[in-house]
């Protein structure tokens, strides 16, 4: 079953995120991603996260597809204009890609090429109109494709986000633009995710919530102050610190968020710090393998 | 008090002695604007005085530095020269204006003229404080939706449909600024017409500025 019919189909969903190499070589991502297999009903491909140049994402879930996955393709707003997003929403769809995840993406200056132009010629919002348009068989000027794209598209939000009303005037707007899903920024509190799942329950969008693992206290603070959104219980990280085993004890943190949140959310979305050696592991705590 | 104002930065002096050298044996003459450039203080008689100083110093052939009305708006390079005749001197103009005036002086002086300053933005003046990038230019204006605020401007993504996943507790993610779509927000719910913001905007036509 594809992620789409996953998610049409009421089963709990995971995912997993992956980001292409920095240089030209595809192999240990490959093998990194290997390790999902039977896990996981789509691997989310990010887009120069954080604004840190890397491969085009189309190449590695063209590649993560060829060896089974169903892929979610990360789609930002900050480097291309119209023309290039239509064109890659074109490769994507023939390159076996079905899911796309459209987002304003991270200000160049956060990242390692700060001097780049930011284009953010569209918006998420716009991005996700595109596509829904494309699919219907029409480009951006209403040019009709030669054959339409047939993409799922979902976006992204962020429960920790303050002021909420600003948060649900956009959100509220992608989802008139027919997302079909959202992932959320990284949930370390579940009392904030559920307010926030409660918060848009009307609207009636799976939520996929999203998981790191925490490794240390050391990084758990750092996460604290550098991303926005991102609120770590000060309980949690003062297990972290007097944690025999730092990584076993983020494990634990993180399946009992998960347990937390699980009657408000549709599935979890797992983008751990440093590889996906844990994985499964964390997968086995949660009955979710 | 001037109603616009285009911002300038003043270019490192290593760069306009690279400029300058490009023409040797020239006689230079600083020219300041007295409007944008001269109120944040970029090209006015203090500037241009300073930097034609700092120019004779490194041996370069200087006339005395002078200022016209608007960089950007004249008559005729004769009318201008009426008013200095010293411009008509000088063979290379070395000109603290926006670009506009830049681009201007060398189309009606038929000399070489270099940029002094770099333009960064179209902004604003209340009182002492220079108000940077309040508008982007981009050729259909609709800060009526906005609070009289342009997102397009105010936002350094151009978000017009809501703030990005970067903004949190009325902050951007771009270090030491404010999300102005918080502002928007409060404006707005206190006037009463938070329904302006329901609607979803479509991208901006670039092809209406040709």
């Amino acid at each position: 079953m594809g992620f789409a019919d996953a998610l049409d189909s009421g089963k709990f969903i995971v995912t997993a995120e992956v980001s292409p190499p920095r240089g030209t070589d595809l192999l240990d991502i490959l093998s990194e991603a290997g390790q999902l297999q039977g896990l996981v009903d789509a691997v989310n491909v990010t887009d120069n996260q954080r604004a840190m140049m890397r491969m085009s994402p189309l190449v590695l879930c063209h590649k993560l597809a060829e060896t089974g996955f169903d892929t979610i393709m990360h789609m930002t707003c900050r480097d291309r204009n119209r023309l290039a997003l239509q064109s890659d929403l074109l490769a994507a769809h023939a390159l076996g890609i079905h899911n796309i995840l459209a987002m304003s993406g991270d200000y160049p200056t956060m990242g390692d090429q700060p001097s780049s132009k930011p284009v953010f010629d569209l918006d998420s919002v716009q991005l996700l109109q595109l596509i829904e348009k494309m699919n219907s068989g029409f480009d951006f000027q209403d040019g009709p494709l030669d054959s339409p794209t047939s993409l799922c598209a979902g976006t992204v939000a962020n429960p920790g986000a303050r002021p909420l009303a600003l948060q649900l005037l956009k959100l509220n707007k992608k989802v008139s633009a027919k997302a079909r899903f959202i992932q959320t920024q990284a949930v370390f509190d579940a009392a904030v995710f559920n307010e926030f799942a409660d918060a848009i329950k009307s609207i009636g969008i799976p939520i996929i919530a999203g998981i790191i693992p925490l490794r240390s206290a050391r990084g758990a603070r750092f996460m604290n102050d550098k991303i926005p959104g991102v609120n770590i219980p000060e309980d949690d990280i003062k297990r972290m610190e007097t944690a025999a085993d730092p990584v076993s004890e983020g494990l634990e943190i993180a399946a009992e968020t998960i347990a937390n949140i699980r009657p408000t959310c549709r599935g979890i979305h797992i983008m751990p710090i440093g590889g996906h050696g844990n994985t499964r592991r964390l997968l086995e705590i949660c009955g979710l393998d | 008090m001037d109603e616009h104002m285009i911002i300038t930065r003043l270019k490192p002096i290593e760069e306009i002695l690279t400029m300058v050298g490009k023409f040797p044996a020239s006689t230079i003459c600083v020219v300041g604007c007295s409007i944008c450039a001269r109120k944040i203080q970029t090209g006015g008689e203090t500037q241009v005085t300073s930097l034609a100083a700092q120019l004779s110093s490194h041996g370069l052939d200087m006339l005395d530095g002078k200022m016209v009305k608007h960089a950007c708006s004249a008559k005729s390079w004769d009318e201008l020269i009426e008013e200095n005749p010293a411009l008509a001197q000088a063979d290379t103009l070395l000109v603290l204006s926006c670009g506009a005036g830049v681009s201007l002086l060398g189309r009606i002086s038929g000399k070489p003229v270099l940029p002094g300053l770099n333009t960064t933005s179209i902004g604003g003046a209340l009182a002492n404080d220079t108000l940077e990038g309040v508008c982007v230019m981009c050729g259909e204006c609709d800060v009526a939706i906005y609070a009289g605020l342009c997102p397009k401007s105010g936002c350094p993504k151009s978000q017009i449909n809501g703030p990005c996943g970067g903004s949190s507790d009325g902050d951007c993610e771009v270090e030491g600024r404010k999300c102005i779509w918080v502002t928007i927000y409060e404006i707005l719910e206190c006037r009463g017409m938070l329904e302006l913001l329901d609607d979803i905007k479509p991208p901006v036509c670039h092809d209406r500025r040709l």
